[in-house]
């Protein structure tokens, strides 16, 4: 890869989130690529240069948190930052629990979008 | 003696030695008869007798020439003078009865002839007849015995020639005698060929007497040495016995009409109690017959004449056509009827009447109905009730749901709101840049624009959810709460030619959780497998509730339909809020339901049989582990 921003990965089942995130990423000076399910973004060649991965937690076969699984079995250590429409809070203390860098509650600002890729960029998880 | 009773005859011809031997002889040979036998001259004076005169009529040789007159004995003959000169003048013979004491004598005076010409005398013989006569005594005795039995017997007897005609009979036969004219093919065949002869029985009214009642029989009787066939007829009378069974057939018809008044009361009361009326239809002349009850339903007087315009007047408006149908079919084919309709009450009020009628026809063709009415009007109304509680029940449950939604809501209306913010940043800054990024914010604001039209139709979707009630924990069985359900659906899936089946586990544990809520699930889950055997024509429309303890305490409820199936790729999305095959259906049937069993800590699942169609199932845990939250977040 000759580009030397960090990549950014959104993986969500959501045209419209796979739509509109990549373009404000990279007007934050990110590059983004998008994937419409956890196996799509499995089955790439940008799983070992993704510096941030944005999940959805709920979708349509491998579910957010099962990616998760599989990456630490994988040894890949990728920051996630989970990004849900669920609006259950009891569901993030144990995603953080889990090692994800930050869990945001769609719909979320983007100020809070640039601070939770800004931590996972930054390898410490920011205070909440 | 006998040579002395000669000598008379002698004296009157005595020639010559040859005619005396002859005449001596002669004597001798009538001295050997036992008949007593007396000659009397033509001067009617006694010429000779024999030995057996002597010895039975007490005759002496001094009798000789004495006038027969004087024989004392004789005097039991009163004409014998005048008899014998008739008979010595005409040369015929003549007889008489004599009695000499307590015998009987059959005297015979017979012309006695000189050599074969002149007839000088005549010649009395006395036959003994005293036994005969005691014979022919008994005889006459005994007949009028028998006849005096016969006349004392209150049945009239007759004795018939073989043509019928009346040889004897008893008194009462002549008391009571009549026509057999009637009887005379019968007699005559018995008669003639010696046929049985069965008794019958005779009516017939006698003057004086009145109707009487006879049985007739006849036999034929054979007398002994006599050639001509004769009939007794024997007439019993058994009009006494016929009336004592009238009356005992009188008893026993007001028995059996007191058994039938019984029988009939019962069945007015059944009708009563039933709302249930019968009629009788004769199709060809319109005659038509109600039970009391009938009239009651239909609220008209009993016993008015009831016509095809009587019932038409009652008769649901809308159902006019309906029944004016169903009659013109029944009409010509003939076939059992069933069918429900309405009447209108002349109070403005409607009763729902259900029936049945069975088609006959009689020995000549002609078609006739029975049937019944019952009045379903209460059964009706409760259904309809029913039907109300059902989908109120609905919408309570799927109010109640709502709680157990909001997290589905949230996600999928916040899915597009994420959309939009994230568009409307993108957006200003893209407008931000020097030189701005017209391109890119135009394509960004339409992006907004389309998320928030899909946020739109989010809400526009669960609208119809927006009502919040309390749920109800409490301990259940599943069994019965899918029971509940089954009888709540059982009229729809009927109608939709569906055959449910169950297969409920015995010792299935309790588990905790609002009953609603589980009956909404079940109910869903129902009407979805129903809904998906809609376009199944060559199998039976199957569908299987089944209930079952799994490991781990848990209890499992599964549905399984025999209908259209579901795609594999689908089966992830099924679950999913708003996700729907159904072009008319909201799709949020499934999800509500997994959010509910979610919610009593159990999990719904789809598999796809190995047969046609699909099965959902849904297991929760039994007992107090499985209490959901009482209070929705």
């Amino acid at each position: 890869m000759t580009d030397r921003r960090s990549l950014v990965s959104v993986v969500d089942d959501d045209e419209s989130m796979r739509e509109s995130l990549p373009d404000l990423l990279q007007l934050f000076g990110f590059a983004a690529e998008s994937f419409s399910s956890a196996e799509a973004f499995l089955a790439s060649d940008v799983v070992s240069e993704t510096s941030c991965l944005l999940l959805d937690i709920a979708m349509p076969g491998m579910s957010g948190p099962d990616l998760q699984q599989e990456l630490s079995r994988r040894r890949q250590k990728i920051p996630i930052v989970f990004i849900t429409g669920l609006a259950d809070e009891s569901i993030r203390p144990r995603l953080l629990a889990r090692g994800a860098v930050e869990c945001l509650i769609k719909p979320f600002s983007e100020a809070a979008l640039l601070d939770a890729v800004s931590a996972a960029l930054c390898g410490h998880i920011p205070d909440r | 003696m006998l040579n002395d009773g000669c000598t008379g005859l002698r004296a009157v011809n005595g020639d010559d030695a040859a005619t005396n031997r002859a005449v001596t002889d002669l004597i001798n040979i009538l001295d050997t008869v036992q008949v007593p036998m007396v000659v009397v001259r033509r001067d009617l004076m006694i010429a000779g007798f024999n030995k057996a005169a002597a010895d039975v009529l007490r005759l002496s040789p001094s009798d000789i020439g004495q006038a027969s007159r004087d024989i004392s004995v004789l005097a039991g003959l009163p004409r014998l003078e005048e008899q014998c000169s008739q008979v010595i003048v005409s040369g015929v013979e003549s007889r008489a009865d004599f009695r000499d004491g307590d015998r009987w004598f059959v005297t015979r005076i017979a012309p006695f002839k000189e050599g074969d010409s002149q007839i000088i005398g005549a010649v009395l013989t006395f036959t003994n007849v005293t036994a005969f006569r005691a014979s022919i005594d008994q005889v006459i005795y005994e007949h009028e015995c028998t006849k005096a039995i016969l006349n004392t017997v209150a049945d009239p007897l007759v004795v018939l020639s073989a043509d019928q005609r009346i040889q004897s009979g008893n008194r009462a036969f002549y008391t009571l005698f009549f026509e057999l004219a009637s009887l005379r093919t019968k007699l005559k065949a018995m008669v003639a060929d010696g046929e049985a002869f069965q008794a019958v029985e005779v009516e017939h009214l006698f003057p004086g007497e009145g109707q009487r009642t006879l049985i007739l029989d006849a036999r034929p009787l054979t007398l002994p040495g006599h050639p001509e066939r004769r009939v007794l007829v024997t007439f019993q009378d058994i009009t006494a016995r016929k009336q004592a069974e009238t009356v005992n057939d009188l008893r026993a018809i007001a028995e059996h009409k007191e058994e039938l008044r019984r029988s009939e009361a019962f069945l007015v009361e059944a009708q009563r109690l039933s709302l249930t009326g019968s009629f009788y239809w004769r199709v060809p002349t319109d005659e038509i017959t109600w039970s009391e009850q009938l009239y009651r339903i239909f609220g008209f007087d009993q016993g008015a004449p009831v016509t095809p315009e009587l019932i038409g007047a009652r008769v649901h408006p809308e159902d006019v056509p309906l029944l004016h149908d169903i009659i013109e079919r029944a009409r010509g084919a003939g076939t059992d009827i069933e069918c429900e309709y309405r009447l209108q009450m002349p109070d403005g009020s409607v009763k729902y009447l259900h029936m049945v009628a069975h088609g006959t026809r009689d020995e000549d063709g002609r078609l006739e109905y029975i049937g019944a009415v019952q009045d379903v009007t209460a059964r009706r109304l409760s259904e309809q009730a029913l039907g109300k509680a059902q989908s109120e029940l609905a919408h309570v449950t799927r109010a109640t749901a709502l709680s157990a939604l909001t997290a589905s809501i949230a996600h999928e209306v916040n899915q597009p709101l994420s959309g939009i913010i994230t568009n409307a940043s993108t957006c200003l800054r893209m407008l931000a840049t020097d030189p701005p990024n017209v391109e890119g914010a135009r394509e960004t604001a339409r992006r907004t624009i389309r998320d928030g039209n899909r946020a739109c139709d989010v809400i526009a979707r669960v609208r119809a959810l927006f009502t919040k009630k309390e749920s109800a924990i409490e301990a259940l069985d599943l069994n019965e709460v899918a029971r509940e359900v089954m009888a709540l659906s059982l009229s729809d899936l009927q109608g939709n030619r569906v055959v449910l089946q169950s297969e409920l586990a015995r010792d299935l544990p309790a588990i905790i959780g609002d009953r609603i809520q589980l009956q909404q699930v079940i109910l869903n889950l129902l009407r979805n497998a129903s809904d998906a055997m809609v376009d199944v024509h060559d199998r039976l429309r199957q569908l299987l509730v089944r209930t079952e303890r799994e490991d781990g305490d848990r209890v499992r409820v599964s549905v399984r339909d025999a209908g259209v199936g579901v795609d594999p790729q689908s089966m992830d999305k099924l679950l999913d809020a708003f996700y729907t095959t159904k072009t008319d259906g909201m799709g949020i049937g499934l999800s509500i339901s997994r959010s509910i069993i979610e919610r009593h800590g159990g999990r719904l699942w789809a598999e796809a049989n190995d047969g046609p169609g699909a099965t959902f199932s849904f297991s929760v845990p039994s007992g107090p582990a499985s209490v959901p939250d009482a209070a929705p977040r």
